[in-house]
């Protein structure tokens, strides 16, 4: 009998003390012939640190939350054989229902595997692909690959839904022979962190998907453009690319066919326009990460000007997958216009937050409320925010959309990169509006008029609403503004920065209306919209607020009734939190 | 490539490495001056003139592309840089108040540094810890699920631990 | 190379395939507006201006979005618009929002200021060159009597003339009478006119309006002719402004040069009486009515109605129509009522005719008066004595005679809707005065005999739309005195004149384009911005002592020396752009109307600096199409400037500011001339 432990270390779980607990199981399991090991990230990240315990190679328990300090507990249960001890740190029957639900394939071996492992990742079927590819007898042709593709129906998972055949086509079919594959891994989105997680905890299936696209397109030489905010993630890729050289499948003659194809890192150093593909090809030149018109399109003329393909992580995820198991399959889930699965993060005011992986076609509703276990702390569901700064919110009314290229533009949102921030009450959308175009202004590379001044301009008026200083006429003049940076600003990211405030605006216009006419923000959160005052009745006098207030505007006597002065209040809302009888109201 | 923030940045030499190694493959200026940035802790205006002059550009150019990016600082920070993110996943759980803790705890704007010049405090864009929101990374360690007092206990043990030394 | 079909607003064009949209459409001759486009680099795409339409792709479809016409390539059977509303919807607010980050004063204050819109800057500089031949001809752009003029406007130029922040403002009104009067002397300027139309216009009325008009349509090819009931033209210059200030003969002189152009001047024909509106319409393809205003009002008080109570304009008309018959006033009592330029003009002219006292009854303080402050002081001078705070009650007449003037004594009260501060009177307060002539000098209504049809305004005055200036009759324009707002000072009359043969030279074209106010982009300087100014001071226009002009009516200024009036020019701060006239941006932003006043936000704020060896840079009027970044990086192959930072705060930056960069600059200028905006300026 064989017993694995496995403690999850990617960011996430690292930064809820994975590192820490590990530390604490290694002397612990000394000379007990129980290996201890590392997994990536499973996207159960609320349960994160998480252990898993294996016997004979199958998961015999799953520890959440756990502590280093209780290492010993766990330490005494494994070589005891006696796990009732651990029965309290066992994940629970409704939280396993997040993973039961969903169904992976780009995410297939996330946690299940040790990043730092070949032999791990060949374990689990890495290299197959391949190795099927490549292999004498019955190998696949360029030709075959881009063909399975193009039956897989597998589209870029990036956010824009290119069908990826047909870039890979267009690349290979383009003159020259020095041919570039590079992975766009700048993941920029906030709230989307899927990419990071697939490197963190599955580089191998990063680095055999860019291998088949290289093939397919006739590059010799693959480049992955990593954020520098991942170390951990370029860390792990470091380390897989030289394993994967080590063991043949990087480098010249693979496997010994006559296809040959190096791998590079580059990272990034902290622009989101890069992860626009002109801009990215740019900042790989070592240039200002600035986007290029189109045409020519990188297919034509990219990186060094030479013929270049360019896709997500997630995207180069699922290639093998569709190698090993035929494009139907993959085209066999999903919906009419879109094909496969798809992973989302899941984050916000929701229950059981991580990464999600479902198959096109379910609803928004059964992604959020049977997956995500629905609103934290009993709050209310209000919106759903989907792709980004480039995307938008769907408010309750639309929950049953189906999850598919089409349908979630129709709802002003994107599909995206798969980042869904989920919303309750508590948030005034006027203020999300702002906070992405405040994103999007920022992120500006400033090249264009219509991104660099429209954006500012955009995010002005927001700005102005939110600290009820709105004027009549500004929800038209968004509007105008809005469209008119849509249609001419040069790349992705103008072109999609109002999308955040025209979705608002459609589904949320009264609290726009709200702020500008009323100077009120319906959920209580701009703070300049805000009038704290004490119940004299509730008050007991106990001047806890008086004391906490940081600029020493509650006045009152010891037992009596206080009172806000509401010219020096800064609307910080200290008395509210502080008050333990509820003497405090905000309107 | 361990940071050496102490290290005087008038000395190129320190940077000759780097250079051998990258000067001369076109397309390296990010990565150098990821590097030199490893090893000064910023970018000083003489490292920057000096990596023009070794690839063969100028220094409008190398400026141009360095400004451009986020990551690279022109000024020296301090020995623990904070950065909090302000994702929106981070944003919606109240980064905010975080933000607020920290400068008040610290005296230090976004973008600044503490005048003993051990802590920089920097916004940033989403770090891609979404679930452990809000988060921040303090060099290259990152703390989720913050709260304001738990951000004062961080920041607190830091001080206690350089107080000690 | 093939060539290719397409379609470009309308014009079949055939272009090399392969071109981008934008070079197809230069080489057939048409400019897609663009901004960050230079031959000699490569395309870039940041300004948006070149957005185009493809209404059709050669397979009967549109293509939904807008192209970049830099970039698009041009595909046989594209039926390609740049003039779209949505075309046009797109480049306005690329402009708007161009312009809501462009600090820089397109003109300077004094031309903003000026009614008539005259390039002072511009004839200024000529000045300053000593090139008062080329001063004349850019004043005639907009004022044909230049000499007249710049002796009698009360200079609105100089009113907000920064110069005036440092020590005084620049004495423009007379560097513009001496650039004239030297013009006048020898070598007089002669304008170009375009070949005849064969298109008949009428105007009435030869005053400043009417002759600024006939002018400027007679350079268009129009026949013009000018009808005008007095003996000479002029209008209120030749009749309503003393000798003194405007000596009539130069006057004469300047009127000459238009008559030599072409313009048939007919005198002593009155409207309603000699001839008919009927009849100059039949006769004419058009008409323009500049009849003045030339009744003075009424005051309203008892005993208007009695002899020797007259209206200013009538007073000075008398004088000035006589011929040297000046009234003998020795000895008598004058009071004028009123504290405009009129008052001013009829006060000195009375002291002029010998009068022993002539008080000026104004019913305010010397500080609200709108005449013109030099009039005030030299006729103080002159001998001149003021009544402020008091108003006409009752003119007392002994046998129907006036003898005597009671004046309420008024006292001032709250600031009203203008800002002065309206008087009350007194209750019961009373002055009475021996007076032996009443002039009112309150102001002037129009005449409007004859103009049969013609809608009135409630004022009495002609109602002439404001951008147009048609009246309710078809073809027939009025401008100047006559019409709505009523009698205003002469460059007023002179402006609308020349807004109006534009308008009126339009139409006979057949596509009439009503005026409108061109878009400027402006800035705020204050004195701090110029405390490095070295004072100069304001040169002084040499007069006839007191004593000695208020004894006739010859001119009171003597005039400026050809050193002063260089001197004073080349005082000028020259605030308005240098690339005014070469500005793409500018040039775009007029072609349609645009506010970017709505997309109001934080500017960028940048010093002006001088970084390279002959070129100095203003990144207030930059709109980064980085041009010359480019160029200098592409074609200079220096790499001295660069893109710094990113979004909205990007600025373009020599290499850290550095004193070696002007060394390192080859002085090409190349990037100078490719900047499309004034941000650029070769100074060596």
């Amino acid at each position: 009998m064989s017993i694995r432990i496995a403690v999850g270390k990617g960011s996430c779980g690292i930064a809820a003390g994975a590192a820490a607990l590990s530390d604490a199981l290694a002397p612990l399991l000394e000379s007990s012939g129980i290996s201890l090991g590392t997994v990536g990230c499973v996207g159960m990240c609320w349960l994160e640190p998480i252990v898993d315990i294996y016997e004979n190679g199958l998961l015999k328990a799953r520890l959440v939350h756990v502590q280093p300090e209780q290492a010993p507990m766990i330490a005494q249960a494994v070589k005891t054989g006696d796990f009732s001890v651990i029965d309290p740190l066992r994940i629970t029957k409704e939280d396993h229902a997040f993973l039961e639900q969903q169904t992976r394939i780009a995410l297939r071996n996330c946690g299940m595997i040790d990043p730092e492992s070949i032999e791990s990742a060949l374990d689990a079927g890495s290299y197959q692909a391949i190795r099927k590819i490549l292999s004498q007898e019955n190998g696949m042709s360029p030709e075959d690959v881009i063909e399975c593709v193009k039956i897989s129906g597998l589209a870029g998972r990036g956010g824009a839904g290119f069908p990826t055949w047909f870039k890979w086509n267009a690349a290979r079919n383009a003159a020259g022979d020095e041919k570039y594959l590079i992975c766009n891994a700048d993941e920029g989105d906030p709230g989307a962190f899927m990419d990071r997680a697939v490197i963190e905890s599955d580089p191998h299936t990063l680095i055999e998907g860019m291998l088949i696209g290289a093939y397919a397109i006739g590059a010799q030489e693959a480049i992955v453009y990593v954020r520098a905010e991942y170390p951990l993630a370029i860390k792990r890729l470091e380390y897989a690319i030289t394993e994967a050289r080590a063991a043949g499948y990087i480098g010249k003659n693979i496997l010994g066919s006559s296809f040959s194809c190096e791998f590079r890192i580059k990272a990034g150093a902290g622009a989101f326009v890069c992860g626009e593909e002109t801009a990215l090809i740019q900042s790989l030149q070592g240039q200002r990460g600035m986007p290029q018109l189109k045409p020519p399109f990188p297919a034509e003329s990219g990186y060094w000007d030479k013929p270049s393909n360019i896709n997500n992580v997630e995207t180069y995820a699922n290639v093998a997958w569709i190698i090993n198991n035929g494009g139907e399959a993959f085209a066999a889930m999903g919906t009419e216009d879109s094909k496969g699965t798809k992973v989302f993060a899941l984050t916000g005011k929701i229950q059981r937050g991580g990464l999600v992986e479902i198959p096109m076609g379910m609803t928004l509703r059964q992604v959020i409320f049977d997956i995500g276990g629905g609103i934290r702390d009993g709050g209310t569901f209000k919106a759903v925010q989907m792709g980004g700064p480039s995307g938008g919110c769907i408010p309750a009314s639309l929950l049953d959309t189906v999850i598919d290229y089409k349908k979630l533009a129709a709802t002003g949102a994107i599909m995206g990169s798969g980042g869904m921030v989920v919303m309750d009450d508590s948030t005034c959308m006027v203020s999300m509006a702002k906070f992405f175009l405040d994103f999007t202004a920022k992120e500006s590379c400033g090249k264009c008029v219509h991104c660099r001044i429209g954006t500012k301009r955009l995010q002005e008026i927001l700005t102005r609403i939110v600290a009820g200083e709105g004027k009549d006429g500004d929800i038209e003049l968004l509007e105008e503004l809005c469209h008119a940076v849509r249609d001419g600003a040069l790349c992705g990211l103008g072109q999609t920065a109002p999308n955040p405030v025209l979705s608002t605006l459609r589904y949320f216009r009264d609290e726009f209306e709200a702020h500008i006419r009323d100077k009120r923000c319906p959920a209580h959160i701009c703070t300049d919209l805000l009038h704290y005052e004490i119940n004299a009745e509730q008050c007991k006098g106990c001047t806890a607020c008086a004391r906490k207030c940081p600029v020493y505007a509650i006045s009152g006597i010891v037992k009596g009734p206080h009172s806000i002065d509401q010219s020096s209040c800064i609307r910080c809302g200290q008395c509210m939190a502080t008050c333990k009888f509820g003497a405090v109201s905000v309107s | 490539m361990k940071c050496q923030c102490a290290a005087n940045p008038s000395d190129l030499s320190l940077l000759e490495p780097v250079l051998a190694e990258y000067a001369d493959i076109k397309g390296s200026l990010i990565t150098i001056l990821q590097q030199a940035q490893e090893i000064y802790g910023y970018l000083p205006t003489d490292v920057i003139s000096h990596i023009a002059e070794r690839t063969g550009s100028t220094p409008a150019r190398v400026l141009g592309v360095a400004t451009f990016y986020t990551q690279f600082r022109f000024q020296p920070v301090g020995k623990y840089l904070i950065m909090l993110c302000d994702g929106t996943a981070c944003h919606v759980n109240g980064s905010a108040r975080i933000a607020a803790a920290v400068q008040e705890y610290l005296h230090v704007e976004n973008g600044g540094t503490t005048e003993d010049g051990l802590f920089s405090f920097s916004i940033v864009a989403c770090l891609g810890c979404c679930s452990l929101s809000p988060v921040m990374m303090i060099n290259e360690d990152t703390y989720g699920s913050l709260t304001p007092a738990k951000v004062l206990e961080i920041l607190k043990n830091i001080q206690t631990k350089e107080a000690a030394k | 190379m093939s060539q290719i079909h397409i379609t470009i607003n309308g014009v079949s064009c055939v272009c090399e395939e392969g071109a981008s949209i934008l070079h197809a459409a230069q080489q057939n001759g048409i400019e897609i507006p663009n901004l960050c486009n230079d031959d000699s680099v490569r395309v870039y795409g940041a300004c948006g201006l070149c957005a185009v339409e493809v209404l059709d792709d050669g397979s009967g479809r549109a293509i939904p979005k807008l192209l970049r016409a830099c970039s698009a390539k041009a595909m046989d059977g594209y039926v390609i618009r740049f003039d779209t509303e949505r075309v046009n919807q797109s480049r306005k607010i690329s402009l708007e929002l161009l312009m809501s980050d462009h600090t820089g004063d397109c003109r300077g204050p004094c031309q903003l200021n000026c009614p008539a819109g005259t390039d002072c800057q511009g004839y200024v500089k000529k000045i300053a060159e000593g090139d008062f031949h080329g001063a004349i001809g850019i004043i005639k752009e907009k004022i044909p009597i230049p000499a007249s003029i710049g002796r009698v406007c009360p200079h609105p130029c100089e009113q907000n003339c920064r110069r005036g922040m440092v020590e005084a403002p620049l004495s423009i009104a007379y560097l513009k009478a001496h650039a004239a009067d030297r013009d006048l002397a020898a070598d007089t300027y002669v304008p170009e006119t375009t070949p005849d139309t064969g298109k008949h216009i009428a105007i009435v009325g030869g005053g400043p309006a009417g002759l600024t008009a006939a002018f400027d349509l007679r350079r268009k090819g129009h026949a013009v002719t000018i009808y005008d009931a007095a003996a000479q033209m002029g209008g209120m210059l030749r009749y309503g402004i003393p000798a003194y200030r405007l000596p009539k003969d130069l006057l004469a002189r300047e009127i000459n040069e238009i008559e030599k152009l072409g313009v048939a001047m007919q005198n002593n024909v009155r409207l309603g009486k000699d001839i008919t509106l009927a009849d100059l319409r039949s006769q004419n393809d058009a008409v323009i009515l500049a009849t003045g205003a030339w009744r003075s009002m009424q005051m309203r008080v008892k005993g208007e109605e009695l002899d020797g109570v007259m209206g200013g304009i009538q007073f000075l008309h008398n004088i000035s129509s006589g011929e040297g018959d000046i009234p003998d006033l020795s000895g008598k009592k004058v009071a004028v009522c009123g504290g405009g330029n009129t008052a001013m003009d009829a006060c000195r002219t009375a002291i002029r005719c010998g009068a022993e006292t002539v008080y000026v009854i104004y019913r305010r303080t010397r500080s609200e008066m709108p005449a013109e402050e030099l009039e005030i002081e030299e006729s103080i001078e002159e001998g001149v004595t003021y009544k402020f705070l008091t108003n006409p009650a009752e003119i007392i007449g002994t046998n129907g005679r006036v003898s005597q003037i009671r004046l309420q004594v008024m006292e001032l009260g709250e600031p009203d809707a203008s800002g002065r501060r309206s008087p009350i009177p007194v209750e019961g307060k009373f002055e009475v005065l021996d007076v032996d002539l009443v002039i009112m000098a309150i102001g002037q209504i129009p005449n409007v005999d004859g103009l049969d049809g013609v809608t009135l305004t409630k004022k009495g005055t002609i109602e002439a739309d404001s951008a147009t200036y048609l009246t309710n009759l078809p073809n027939v324009y009025a401008i100047g005195d006559a019409t709505n707002r009523g009698a205003s000072i002469a460059i007023e009359a002179i402006g609308e004149g020349g807004r109006c043969a534009a308008v009126v030279d339009s139409a006979l074209r057949g596509d009439i384009k009503p005026y409108r106010t061109p878009f400027y982009s402006k800035k705020t300087v204050t004195p701090d911005n110029l405390a490095d100014r070295e004072k100069q001071p304001r040169c002084q226009m040499p007069v006839r002592p007191a004593a000695e002009r208020a004894q006739d009516f010859a001119p009171v200024n003597l005039g400026l020396t050809d050193e002063t009036a260089i001197q004073e020019a080349r005082r000028c701060l020259e605030c308005g752009c240098h690339d005014y006239h070469d500005c793409k941006l500018i040039r775009y932003a007029q072609q349609q109307e645009i506010h970017p006043e709505r997309l109001d936000g934080v500017k960028n704020t940048h010093e002006t600096e001088r970084k390279l060896v002959c070129i100095e840079r203003d990144n207030g009027k930059c709109i980064l199409c980085g041009l010359c970044v480019r160029i200098c990086d592409e074609v200079a192959k220096q790499g001295i400037l660069g893109l710094l930072g990113r979004g909205f705060p990007t600025v373009i930056k020599p290499e850290f500011n550095r004193p070696e960069v002007i060394q390192i600059c080859a002085s090409c200028k190349k990037c100078a001339k490719a900047c499309p905006t004034g941000a650029l300026k070769i100074i060596g």
